[in-house]
């Protein structure tokens, strides 16, 4: 945008050349323009109260992808500064107080305008996960998952949330203006209404019904679209998102990298870090990073969900008309949900679970992470506890998030833990296990199922869960200590303890906590809740940067975790291992690693069955249909993911014969 | 006492809900009595229990036919020692 002292008052000629081209003012005095600037350039064109236009010269790409001639036509503007290189045309109504970037082009538009000490939806109360209230969450233009996390679940610390609310409250003073802001390069065209809205460098608005009270975050390395027909009240929508056909966003917030659309209805809810949402309906929920949710007839509401995958006709319900819509739920991160699955909340979910059918009893499988949780005809919940383990889609996840983060930008507010297996769902899975192992020994095998907080499992499948999970336990810690030695060996003989020991700065928690995506061990909770309450963290970059410190420690953490878990599990402490032993750790690693891909291969191997192929050749004979299979699907040697699995054993063993020829080179 | 291929019926009768005398040995528990992917679990714990041993989950879900499931749990009780 030219400077302040490049603008400069119009000349006589130059008032006189407006003029007799359509352009009208209020006050000629008010209005300054920088160098160069055509007349010509400028038509039609009503100058209220304090106009500052940039120079006008070259073109600009509009919404549509055209260049057109920088300029004004058409227009009322009301005290606006207007940067250089912009393009504003076709004004239906007028644009009143709005700081335009440079490089800016708006055309076809109704109104632009901000009254005055708007808030841009910073401020805006939402009920999260609880519509009956209790758990509002305000938004403000930083708010990152793990800040809303706290905000709307801990609220067992009410001296931490008035703090908290304390620290969102600056942010949210900081963001009052008389003044909106059209960022530089930004790209508006076809919307009758935007009011109090700022938009952000580099956004495209093209074709949105109507963005009321809401801030449009967006830079030129991570553009947002708002796209035909969205309506949009009491909002902010991150960078690198995208709402788009006809999607319906109400006191909501979008965070980066999301995209809703094709009439998805929000209301009342956060969407953080890559969600997608389309055609259905969310209400009072937490969407967690990666909440995805894709078909009709889905009503999302008042749960808390990450790292989530909703099946079609996916439904909830909050309240059973008695004291309204008080009943919240929890799905904690990796959970899946069949088609018309139903629960009645109150209901906890265990990470990385799937649930099919309508649950009709309350249940809390938090410690059971990874199973299969299905409802009897009755409503009551059956589960298979780690089901799920060892399954192709669970693997498949896992791989999948980090490849699909759509946040393009520098700034990334959202912290993002992705590990499958971690001190949170390895810890469930040991907590888990110790429950089953209890309801194993003492339930009479005359028992067909036994309860287990809500959910009924059948007696035999508790020795199948707690197979499950000493496979996932032992898995995950021998993978943990391998690479640890497999460090060690690459640095020579005397490494071995240096690389398994523990840092000095490393925190131990038995407990470890999933703050909005972000895993930590519980202390480090604890030690933010201090820092917070005692005000040595005072401020929202403290708080984030404090956040940004635990993430930063995250492996170490773990690394502490696993020393205690391994002492637990194997009886073998760590700081005691010789080379010799090292060796046998590889070979275990080795043999229960390949019998977990064999598992995952096992679960792939049942999408070629021949029950899969049902359906299959079409009018024609069995072997049509064994034809028709591996033309459409391919056999199961060949597909990629089959193949990747089987180059993971093959590049395991590799690897462990390899470790321990440089193990015995070291002895 | 009842051979290794007739207790395997008679627990693959009782979980799937057939007539273990109309099970034959060469039935896939998938395509020919139906058992769905949890059932499969289910049926390895029972096998479990029944015989008193313990399998490698990978091995015994690769087992598809009642004929190779009394093959495989006759070389289990074997290898662990447990009389048949």
């Amino acid at each position: 945008m030219s400077q302040e002292n490049t603008h400069r008052a119009l000349s006589a000629e130059e008032v006189q050349a407006l003029t007799a081209q359509g352009c009208t003012a209020d006050d000629w005095s008010a209005v300054h323009v920088a160098d160069p600037f055509e007349t010509s350039r400028v038509r039609d064109v009503r100058f209220e109260g304090s106009v500052r236009v940039g120079s006008l010269a070259g073109t600009v790409t509009s919404a549509s992808g055209l260049d057109r001639p920088c300029g004004i036509e058409e227009a009322t503007l009301i005290n606006c500064t207007i940067g250089d290189g912009v393009r504003i045309a076709n004004v239906g109504s007028h644009i009143a107080n709005y700081a335009i970037g440079n490089s800016a082009c708006i055309e076809d538009v109704g109104v632009i305008q901000t009254n005055a000490g708007s808030m841009f939806g910073n401020g805006v109360e939402v009920e999260v996960l609880n519509e009956g209230g209790g758990r509002e969450v305000s938004l403000f233009n930083e708010i990152s998952s793990q800040f809303a996390h706290l905000l709307c679940m801990h609220r067992y610390r009410p001296k931490f949330i008035a703090k908290l609310e304390a620290i969102a409250k600056q942010a949210i003073d900081s963001a009052k203006s008389d003044t909106g802001t059209i960022g530089a390069g930004a790209k508006i065209a076809g919307v009758p209404r935007i009011i109090d809205v700022n938009i952000g460098e580099a956004a495209t608005v093209w074709g949105a019904s109507a963005l009321v009270n809401g801030t449009i975050l967006s830079s030129a390395d991570a553009p947002t679209l708002i796209g035909d027909a969205v309506q949009a009240h009491d909002f902010i929508i991150g960078e690198a998102s995208k709402v788009t056909q006809g999607a319906i966003v109400a006191k909501s917030f979008v965070g980066q990298g999301c995209q809703v659309g094709k009439q998805f209805s929000a209301e009342g809810s956060l969407f953080f870090a890559n969600c997608e949402a389309f055609h259905g309906e969310a209400c009072s929920i937490f969407a967690g990073p990666y909440t995805v949710t894709h078909h009709k007839s889905t009503l999302l509401i008042a749960g808390l969900f990450s790292f989530y995958n909703a099946g079609s006709g996916t439904n909830q319900s909050n309240h059973m008309y008695k004291l309204g819509p008080v009943h919240e739920g929890k799905m904690e991160r990796g959970c899946k949900t069949g088609s018309f699955s139903y629960m009645m909340w109150p209901c906890r979910v265990g990470p990385f679970s799937v649930v099919l059918g309508k649950h009709t009893r309350t249940f809390d499988l938090s410690d059971f992470p990874f199973s299969h949780i299905e409802a009897a005809h009755d409503g009551r919940c059956m589960v298979v506890p780690g089901l799920n383990l060892s399954t192709v889609g669970t693997v498949r996840d896992g791989a999948k998030w980090p490849t699909r983060d759509r946040r393009k930008g520098s700034v990334k507010r959202d912290r993002l833990s992705f590990d499958v297996f971690s001190p949170l769902t390895v810890g469930r899975m040991i907590n888990g296990s110790g429950r089953l192992k209890d309801l194993m020994d003492n339930t009479d095998k005359s028992v067909d199922t036994v309860t287990i907080s809500g959910a009924q499992v059948k007696r035999v499948l508790l020795r199948g869960g707690i197979k499950y999970y000493r496979s996932g336990i032992h898995t995950y810690l021998l993978e943990k200590v391998v690479s640890r030695i497999e460090q060690a060996a690459e640095q020579g003989a005397g490494g071995l303890s240096k690389a398994l020991a523990a840092s000095s700065d490393a925190v131990y928690s038995e407990q470890w906590v999933d703050i909005g995506g972000q895993m930590m061990p519980r202390q480090r909770l604890e030690d933010l809740y201090a820092a917070v309450e005692s005000g040595k963290i005072g401020d929202l970059t403290a708080f984030e940067s404090a956040l940004d410190s635990i993430h930063a420690a995250y492996t170490e953490d773990e690394w502490v975790w696993v020393r205690h878990a391994y002492k637990n599990v194997f009886g073998a402490d760590l700081d005691a291992i010789q080379t010799a032993d090292a060796a046998s750790i590889a070979d275990q690693l080795l043999a229960d690693q390949s019998k977990f891909l064999n598992l995952i291969l096992i679960d792939a191997g049942k999408e070629f069955s021949e029950a899969t192929q049902t359906g299959f050749g079409q009018d024609g004979s069995d072997a049509d249909r064994v034809a028709d299979f591996l033309a459409v699907r391919g056999a199961f040697d060949g597909n990629k993911f089959i193949k990747q699995m089987k180059q993971a054993i093959e590049d395991l063993n590799t690897r462990i014969e390899k470790l321990k020829q440089t193990l015995a080179v070291c002895t | 006492m009842a051979t290794v291929e007739e207790r395997v019926k008679q627990v693959t009768g009782r979980l799937l809900k057939i007539d273990p005398a109309s099970i034959k040995t060469g039935d896939n528990f998938g395509a020919d009595l139906g058992a769905e992917s949890i059932q499969s679990v289910e049926l390895v714990a029972s096998f479990e229990e029944e015989f008193g041993i313990e399998m490698d989950e990978d091995a015994a879900l690769a087992v598809t036919t009642v004929g190779s499931a009394v093959e495989f749990i006759t070389q289990v009780c074997n290898e662990q020692g447990v009389q048949i």
